[in-house]
């Protein structure tokens, strides 16, 4: 069988077998598609007001969204992102974690000004003094060649 | 080929792709249909290659469309992008339109289990993942103890650099946890431009739980190309008297951070050649003081090995949350040190009425206030001000938003900026 055949054919398949043989293990807490109870939108949960702060099969505290939540997430999104994704869609993410967009995120949903989102007001002076102290801070969101875009009319 | 040519045929592509998809998802028995549409106007004034004080209006649409088993797991299609075309041709723009396909794919999720199989362009956010993938995604739990994940297919990121030929970016994460005790996962990522390697990270991330309700959350990423530690942060969480504290560390060598692959764009690569090590030491208290009110504090300490001197960062905030998403707001902050050349006070005071009874039972106002103050002059300018004010009304059984915005902002870039927004938000589900 021509190797053309077999690389985007056989191996597709071989990996779904692989993940119906995976899923028909048990395995651990299984995640819902979405949140059981319908939460209120635009209000940051806070899971321990209906989980008890540590079950045998999660940490519900940790996923509390507190006042900083915004700016301290990454771990655990990056550890349990099938739990983000009950109640948040892609989409969502995409106001700051995109390969491209335009407009800042509190641009794009500029009435709402009960989310925490950075870049508020002129960041075009204030980036200036950030970048400098924490690049790294930058970089999660502006570090690939098309979301670097934004910053190329001045950085080059 | 063309650039005008080819977005022709990627749009004619993409739509044959779109409506084969959606036949087949039909198949799926009690398929539900989402859709979600944001259409925004902006107007400002700018400068522009037509003239000095253009108007410009851009009209952006950002379209959603899910359809499948959407509450269920099982089988649906996913898509979502954004265009953006400029209603006045002011000449502000480098092109009169630009657009993203930010996602669009198919995903299964197997009944019962944790297990699914994404295909098409999803996002990866898991370990040293961060990534816009347009290839095969699986992931599945083995025994309650372990999950694994892979991902495999051409790099988004890549795909305006030097075209897709010879691009490819594959990667995963293998997890051990046992029950809420732990999780410890490490994971892989290798990303090739042109046959060439672009970029080869490996991470470890842990989140340990402790006594007495404490929590230990780490990650650590090595890049293997450089083959130094690019990062390592770590934090606690320990909630103390209805409080939660936050104490962190991190460590970033930007030469291996940043990288100088083919992934690599200013100012991150000038920031690469430094040689750099940056070290932050901070933490964040936050206080739900009660239903109504929230209160929160943070303290950042940033130090440098190559640059002299140091950094620091300090700030509070207060919210009153009323009815629905009734809140008032305010938070103030202060950065100085000589890593950035200047210092700056931040303060910032918001106010968002939701439903207001009397006036709009369907709508609310808001307003938004940012004012900074700097301690160096920048352009003549020794401070900014921002300051928005906007209302909105739902229609049709809250299915559409209309809200309208306008902002004012007089800082170092620009002397008296008025700028407007109108938005026309709308869900549709079936």
């Amino acid at each position: 069988m021509p190797k053309r055949i077999i690389n985007p054919v056989v191996i597709p398949l071989l990996c779904l077998a692989f993940l119906a043989a995976c899923a028909s293990m048990k395995g651990g807490m299984v995640f819902p598609v979405k949140h059981p109870a319908e939460l209120e939108q635009g209000k940051r949960p806070t899971c321990t007001e209906c989980h008890e702060a540590r079950s045998e099969t999660l940490n519900y505290a940790r996923y509390n969204h507190t006042a900083f939540f915004a700016d301290t997430h990454r771990q655990e999104a990056y550890q349990n992102e099938q739990l983000c994704a009950m109640c948040h869609e892609t989409s969502f993410c995409n106001d700051c974690h995109a390969t491209r967009v335009e407009l800042k995120p509190s641009l794009k949903n500029q009435t709402d000004n009960f989310r925490r989102m950075p870049h508020r007001g002129d960041y075009l002076s204030r980036h200036v003094i950030d970048g400098r102290i924490d690049p790294t801070s930058c970089f999660r969101c502006h570090g690939n060649p098309k979301s670097a875009i934004t910053c190329k009319s001045c950085h080059g | 080929m063309k650039e005008g040519y080819r977005c022709k045929r990627v749009s004619w592509e993409l739509l044959i792709a779109v409506v084969l998809s959606l036949s087949v998802v039909q198949a799926v028995a009690a398929a539900e249909l989402h859709v979600a549409s944001d259409t925004l106007v902006r107007v400002f004034e700018r400068d522009t290659t037509e003239g000095e004080d253009k108007t410009v209006v851009p009209g952006y649409e950002y379209l959603q469309v899910d359809y499948g088993s959407l509450k269920e797991k099982g089988l649906s299609f996913h898509i979502y992008g954004w265009g953006r075309l400029d209603l006045a041709s002011s000449g502000y723009y480098d092109d009169d339109n630009a657009g993203e396909l930010l996602y669009g794919y198919f995903e299964y999720a197997h009944p019962g289990t944790n297990a699914s199989a994404k295909l098409g362009r999803f996002y990866v956010f898991e370990g040293v993942a961060n990534e816009a993938v347009d290839g095969l995604a699986l992931k599945s739990d083995v025994t309650p103890y372990f999950t694994v994940s892979a991902y495999g297919g051409f790099p988004v990121a890549l795909d305006s650099t030097n075209g897709r030929d010879s691009d490819s970016i594959i990667g995963g994460r293998l997890s051990h946890h046992l029950a809420s005790w732990y999780d410890i996962g490490v994971s892989y990522k290798n990303t090739e431009n042109d046959g060439d390697d672009a970029e080869e990270m490996l991470g470890v991330d842990l989140s340990l739980n402790l006594p007495f309700n404490v929590s230990l959350f780490g990650f650590s990423a090595r890049n293997l190309d450089t083959e130094g530690w690019a990062e390592h942060s770590y934090e606690l969480g320990i909630p103390v008297a209805g409080l939660l504290l936050r104490p962190y560390y991190q460590k970033f060598q930007y030469e291996d951070y940043f990288g100088t692959g083919a992934l690599a764009r200013n100012p991150f690569l000038f920031e690469a050649a430094t040689g750099e090590t940056l070290e932050v030491v901070g933490g964040d208290i936050t206080w739900p003081v009660s239903k109504a009110w929230e209160l929160g504090a943070k303290v950042k300490y940033l130090d440098y090995d190559v640059r002299s001197g140091s950094s620091e960062y300090y700030s509070a905030l207060a919210t009153w949350h009323g009815e629905k998403l009734t809140q008032i707001g305010g938070e103030i902050g202060y950065a100085n040190g000589t890593a950035g050349n200047n210092d700056y006070w931040l303060g910032r005071l918001f106010g968002y009425y939701d439903q207001i009874q009397q006036i709009l039972p369907n709508g609310f106002v808001t307003g938004d206030l940012v004012y900074a103050d700097y301690n160096e002059d920048i352009f003549g300018e020794s401070d900014s001000l921002f300051v928005s004010l906007g209302a909105g009304r739902r229609f049709l059984d809250d299915a559409l938003e209309i809200k309208l915005s306008g902002d004012y902002s007089s800082d170092p870039f620009f002397d008296e900026d008025f700028r407007g927004l109108l938005v026309a938000k709308y869900v549709f589900d079936r």
